[in-house]
């Protein structure tokens, strides 16, 4: 947990969050007990591989999951636990003080309606612009994110749109009623490499302009390492290790953390060994007694395989859920210095 | 503006469409078995006669030329006169067509004030007992032949009870309506389960779409979302299926008007079939394809202005 | 009724029993029973179905006739039994034989591919969208009234629809690896068609049989209704219909219960149709 010496308080403040499914197979955990902070003005980067409930996670704050999924736990936003907040409400803060950002935007906008009465939607249900002054902050908006013609292009419809531009349009309607804090869920996976970078860069940028927090949620470490200032990993659904990227880089404290850092390819004069992490993820319905990562991982004991690790605070700031996290930290760190975004 | 491309293009797609209904109904009643001047005189009619009654109706010329005849004819407007009503086809066809419009019309929109509210209902309740109950009430409708509901509705709201007349047409408009509401009814029902049961599927489809999400997490009201993007992206399939079935529409509408004895097109295409009288189905045959394109033409329309994907 | 609670995952567990969808078995069930039906009418039908009892003009259900008399004297529930074996032929006759012809020549269209596909396209499209109960008696009209006549009339119509499900079955699965590994061995096309692409387009069509099976219940009861199917005083559900549509307010179950019949019959092809369909989704 956070310690108390902390100054500043969380904008976004999660707690034990657990997330199941009823599946043939059983009640499934796909978000298990996840607890972590979001700071004012802060980019968190919320990383793992696939099915490491890294999108659940933040359906699960947006209460976004559908039936059969339960959400148990709190969320805190402004003082009050999303997770129980009544309808009426809950509305007010979607789109209104926390948006959302989806990883395919052709899929995210609806395709029968024009870009511009999309991002109108929001400004109504969350402002009190009249018809004119919405008009106008659309297309503020569509030059803010970088899209030309902002006034014909208003009109059009998403499959009008290259992939980077529905991508910038989706951003534009979710940021149109200035939220503070931004959820995006992998939003650059599915786009080319250099329109990716455009795309962080325009992220950083309104982040930097509009004042928000962001969780990023990605399974690409490089692009953590570009743009986040914390991050926390993921894995089968729990919380393994959280702390500022450049400490975790250079001093990975989860041996899961030091295989993903492992696997990243490095354009630099030495050539490392890739690490790869032998074994595969558990299937969520059978997740192994003790730590999740006990069959996977070179330092585990007996007690990993019995004793599931708490997620415990080693240094301000860092948190590790490890029994052996000092042998872990001993090994060293994978990849060179990482330069602060 | 794309769509205005689109109607455009489209209206013009109906002169090839016109043309080609012209010569397949021509080359319909020209290659169906059974000698037209032989039918109108009878069997015992003398070779002489035959010859002459065929020159008169221009059947001894080659097929071309008789379609050039035939084609300048529908232009003038002439269809040729009824063998068996002794009457000018355009003039019965543009007494008996509105009756069976005026009934296609009204069941159409029974059916989509059914079909649209209880598609929705039971896929909001999916799986629940209303979804089940809306499901299987239309399953029966759906096995229920036309004309034995028909009869029941007769029986039970005319004949019995009294609420409404026992076939027939009436006289003034409102009239009319009147009239026709027990067999609207009737042909209403079938198309009904057909749209509701797609137009369920659809709207599920809809509901698990991730716009749908995105639509929820900028925090919109639930109707909102129910009306502006859950609907609009779920009638396109339904509308498609709408202008598909005018065909089986029509076919209802001859039974129904049959059963509740309403003087319209269908029941008149069935007697002149029997009756052989070829103008008469030749010019209704004409009438009722004309009238199946132009109602895909506007399902078209309505497709493009819902789905923009489709005009481009 | 809140969208939240609305919005179900994709996966649906319809119920099973034996493991197998419960539409399946219900409707298998009503069709065995009506096969039995039509198949020894005389074991379970109390009377013959033309045999007048003059003591029962028009009588309403008693002990002695269960479900009526008509105006003949004739058993209504007798008959009703009787019908099964002519409608569920017409079930049959007027199915099956479209549904061969539609599923070969679909196979060859949707192997064929791109022009010829578009053309037997437009043409499918023509047919479909016209009416066709209209098609039907204008066919009949000119062959003549009388149940076979109207197999042929059916028939003509009725194999596009086949045509069409099985050539873009075909068009789909001849993209699939083992369509090419026929043909990098060297198979003829037409053993390719016939042995490894049609099987395993086949399933849309056999859904489909089912349904149409109920249609043409419809079908051939709507001319038996109309005097140009089955001709009186054949035991068919549609004919008995029209005898008693005229006497639907003195003794209404000559009209009824041959409907009755109709719907359970219709019913039971549409649940073994849907559970077909569940039942093959599933194996996939």
């Amino acid at each position: 947990m956070p310690s108390a010496a902390t100054a500043t308080a969380p904008a976004l403040s999660v707690r034990n969050l657990t997330t199941t499914f009823s599946t043939p197979a059983g009640r499934v955990a796909a978000v298990d007990s996840v607890s972590f902070d979001v700071m004012p003005g802060e980019v968190l980067g919320l990383v793992g591989e696939s099915g490491s409930g890294k999108s659940v996670t933040l359906r699960s704050i947006m209460r976004l999951v559908h039936a059969p999924g339960e959400v148990t736990g709190s969320a805190h936003w402004q003082g009050r636990d999303l997770l129980t907040l009544n309808e009426r409400d809950l509305r007010k803060v979607r789109g209104g003080e926390i948006a959302m950002i989806f990883q395919e935007p052709m899929t995210a906008l609806n395709p029968v309606l024009p870009v511009g009465l999309q991002i109108e939607e929001n400004l109504h249900a969350h402002t009190t612009l009249d018809r004119a002054g919405r008009d106008r902050r659309a297309r503020e908006l569509m030059d803010l994110v970088g899209i030309p013609e902002a006034g014909r292009r208003l009109h059009d419809y998403p499959h009008q749109f290259s992939g980077g531009m529905r991508q910038r349009a989706m951003i534009a309607i979710s940021l149109a009623s200035n939220p503070r804090l931004l959820l995006a869920d992998e939003p650059t996976t599915a786009l080319d490499v250099t329109i990716q970078d455009q795309i962080l860069k325009l992220i950083l940028e309104l982040k930097r302009e509009l004042g928000m927090s962001v969780v990023f949620v990605t399974h690409d470490l490089g692009v953590v390492a570009a743009t986040c200032d914390r991050l926390a990993v993921m894995y089968a659904g729990r919380i393994v290790e959280t702390g500022p990227v450049s400490t975790v880089f250079a001093e990975p404290r989860h041996a899961y953390t030091r295989g993903l850092l492992g696997s990243v390819p490095q354009s630099g004069a030495e050539r490392t060994m890739l690490l790869s992490i032998e074994g595969t993820p558990p299937s969520l319905a059978a997740i192994p007694p003790g730590c999740a990562f006990n069959p996977r991982c070179s330092f585990a004991t007996d007690i990993c395989r019995t004793e599931r690790p708490a997620l415990l605070e080693i240094a301000p700031t860092h948190l590790v859920a490890c029994h052996h996290h000092d042998r872990v930290a001993a090994a060293g760190s994978p990849v060179a210095e990482v330069a602060a975004p | 503006m794309p769509l205005l491309s689109y109607i455009f293009r489209r209206v013009l797609q109906l002169i090839p469409t016109f043309i080609f209904i012209l010569v397949v109904v021509f080359l319909l009643v020209h290659l169906l078995p059974g000698d037209p001047a032989s039918a109108m005189l009878g069997d015992r009619a003398l070779d002489a006669d035959v010859a002459r009654i065929k020159h008169d109706l221009g059947l001894d010329q080659p097929l071309p030329i008789q379609f050039l005849y035939f084609a300048r004819q529908v232009a003038s407007g002439d269809l040729g006169t009824s063998i068996s009503l002794k009457a000018p086809v355009a003039t019965i066809i543009a007494q008996r067509l509105p009756v069976t419009l005026l009934l296609t019309v009204m069941a159409a929109l029974i059916a989509l004030l059914l079909a649209v509210p209880l598609a929705f209902l039971a896929a909001l309740r999916r799986d629940k007992v209303s979804d089940a109950t809306i499901r299987g009430a239309f399953q029966i409708g759906l096995s229920m032949p036309v004309f034995y509901l028909g009869l029941v509705l007769l029986t039970v709201f005319a004949a019995v009870l009294h609420w409404f007349p026992v076939g027939g047409y009436g006289e003034t408009f409102l009239d009319h309506v009147y009239h026709l509401i027990l067999p609207a009814l009737t042909l209403a029902l079938s198309l009904a389960a057909v749209l509701m049961r797609n137009l369920r599927a659809a709207i599920i489809g809809v509901l698990g779409a991730e716009y749908v999400d995105f639509a929820r997490a900028k925090g919109l009201k639930a109707r909102l979302i129910l009306f502006r993007h859950v609907l609009r992206n779920a009638l396109i399939s339904t509308v498609t299926l709408f202008g598909l079935s005018v065909g089986t529409l029509l076919g209802g509408a001859v039974i129904t008007e049959t059963v509740f004895a309403v003087p319209g097109a269908g029941r008149l295409m069935i007697d002149s079939i029997y009756g052989r009288d070829y103008p008469m189905v030749q010019g209704l045959t004409l009438a009722l394809a004309v009238f199946v394109s132009l109602t895909f033409l506007l399902t078209d329309i309505v497709q493009a202005w819902l789905d923009p994907r489709v005009a481009r | 009724m809140t969208l939240t609670a609305a919005v179900t995952p994709a996966r649906v567990r319809r119920a099973r029993l034996f493991r197998l969808p419960v539409t399946l078995i219900a409707g298998g069930i009503i069709l065995l029973i009506s096969l039995f039906l039509g198949i020894f009418p005389w074991l379970v039908a109390p009377y013959d179905p033309t045999a007048f009892d003059y003591n029962a003009l028009l009588g309403p259900p008693s002990p002695a006739h269960l479900l009526g008399a008509d105006s003949f004297g004739r058993d209504v529930l007798s008959r009703v039994i009787y019908a099964y074996g002519l409608d569920l032929q017409i079930a049959v006759f007027a199915t099956v034989p479209a549904f061969i012809v539609g599923s070969l020549v679909g196979a060859l269209v949707g192997y064929a591919g791109n022009v010829v596909e578009a053309v037997f396209g437009r043409i499918v499209d023509a047919i479909i969208t016209f009416p066709f109960l209209v098609l039907v008696i204008a066919i009949v009209a000119v062959l003549g009234p009388g149940l076979n006549n109207m197999y042929v009339a059916v028939f003509i119509l009725d194999w596009v629809f086949y045509a069409r499900l099985v050539s873009a079955e075909v068009r789909v699965q001849k993209r699939l690896d083992y369509a090419d590994a026929g043909r990098v061995m060297g198979y003829r096309p037409m053993r390719i068609i016939l042995r490894h692409l049609l099987p395993n387009s086949i399933s849309p069509a056999i859904v489909y049989l089912m349904t149409d099976m109920a249609l043409a219940i419809l079908l051939g009861s709507s001319l038996g209704y109309l005097g140009l199917g089955a001709q009186p005083p054949a035991a068919e559900w549609g004919v008995q219909i029209a005898d008693g549509k005229n006497f639907m307010n003195t003794a209404w179950w000559i009209g009824v219960f041959p409907g009755i019949a109709i719907v359970v019959t219709g019913l039971g092809f549409s649940l073994l149709g849907d559970g077909l369909a569940e039942l093959l989704r599933t194996k996939k």
